[in-house]
């Protein structure tokens, strides 16, 4: 299970079976260069592996205004 | 995925650069960019006094933070535009950072200028946006001529850019795709204006003020009425992802090939111009635009039975 914060909207969920940034961004129907993808305070690109108990922030950069 | 430059573990994947980036040589590959847009756009030189229009967003910080570390002479300017909650937040997040960063700051009250924008938002039967952003236009334009800066520089970057240019070739407005551009030079009582991160990507910008920890979100403005170009950002996205690089061409040879063309096409109009009676900002009428909001804002509120 991974736990995702996701920002800016402040929302939090869990996935399962996600073992990768890109399968994590494709749940979340983001594509690589929409977000930021930090754990414990560094940037993933979409080939790093994910863990079981990983805590993951997703900044979407699109800025609003 | 390694570091294309020194092979280390790599923390941003740039598709349409066919390469990535560790976290030490992500900032040259950024500080690259923007010396490139610099060099090729003859924006300004290193003699040269740059005013940088900061309204605590990312993009606006970041384009700062690089200047100043490239060793150009530059001067924040933030504009306060006197709306709760919203604008004391912007306010200290630009006055922390440049105190943090020892960064030339100059602030300007809307609210001392006679201009506070709920009072306009009540006031005036305009949409408060377009009249926001032709104030901010003019003291940018005002304070940088009065403090004889040579350019004005703003945190724009491709997706800014290339939004507005899918914006306005959807609707071929003319006058648009005749004078627009990261280099607009200085004329008739108009700073230069520049954009000096043309060339960067808002991930790229994400990636460079996380790495300078730059918090990459602000509360947006709650009188935004959602972001403009959303949508078009996240159409041009889906075409980035499908072919990286066509929103940088898409934007570039609009520059080469399309604006020339609309530049010959777009014969001289408008009216001549001349300073404003009361401020000295160059118009077209005896009084500017923004003096005239100003009067209309008095008489209504006025009649209102309100006072600044
Ligand atoms: S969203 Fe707020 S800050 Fe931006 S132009 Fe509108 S009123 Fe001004
Ligand atoms: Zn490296
Ligand atoms: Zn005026």
């Amino acid at each position: 299970m991974i736990t995702v914060n996701i920002e800016p909207e402040g929302k939090s969920t869990t996935l399962y079976k996600t073992r990768t940034v890109i399968a994590l961004l494709n749940k979340l129907d983001l594509r690589p260069t929409m977000a930021l993808v930090i754990r414990n305070g560094e940037l993933l690109t979409p080939d790093v592996k994910l863990f079981n108990g990983d805590v993951i922030t997703v900044k979407k950069v699109i800025s609003a205004g | 995925m390694k570091c294309t430059r020194c092979k280390a573990p790599a923390s941003t994947a740039l598709p349409s650069h066919n390469a990535a980036f560790c976290p030490d040589c992500f900032p040259l590959f950024f500080t690259k960019q923007v010396e490139t847009a610099i060099r090729r756009q003859k924006m300004f030189t290193h003699d040269e006094r740059i005013l940088v229009a900061l309204s605590g967003g990312k993009d606006s910080l970041a384009l700062m933070l690089e200047l100043s570390l490239q060793g150009y002479d530059v001067t924040g300017l933030h504009i306060d535009l006197a709306i709760p909650n919203s604008s004391p937040k912007a306010r200290a997040k630009v006055e922390a950072f440049c105190q943090q960063h020892g960064l030339n700051l100059q602030v300007l009250e809307v609210a001392k200028e006679g201009l506070p924008i709920p009072a306009i938002k009540k006031h005036i039967k305009r949409p408060v946006c377009s009249v926001c952003g032709k104030i901010k236009r003019h003291y940018f334009n005002r304070i940088a001529r009065e403090g004889g800066f040579d350019a004005l520089a703003t945190g724009h970057n491709l997706d800014d850019e290339a939004a507005r240019l899918f914006a306005n070739t959807l609707r071929w407005d003319s006058g648009y795709l005749s004078d627009q551009g990261p280099t607009l030079p200085g004329e008739e009582g108009f700073i230069r204006k520049v954009k000096p991160l043309y060339r960067l990507t808002e991930f790229e910008t994400a990636n460079y003020a996380f790495m300078k920890g730059i918090e990459i979100h602000s509360d947006p403005c709650p009188y935004s009425g959602g972001a403009s170009f959303t949508g078009h950002k996240k159409l041009l996205g889906e075409l980035e992802h499908k072919s990286p690089g066509s929103k940088f061409s898409f934007y570039d040879n609009f520059l080469k090939r399309g604006r020339p063309a609309f530049k010959l096409l777009e014969k001289e109009q408008g009216d001549p111009l001349s300073p404003c009676d009361t401020c000295g900002s160059p118009t077209s009428l005896d009084k500017c635009g923004v003096c005239r909001i100003r009067e209309t804002l008095e008489r209504n509120m006025k009649e209102a039975g309100e006072s600044l």
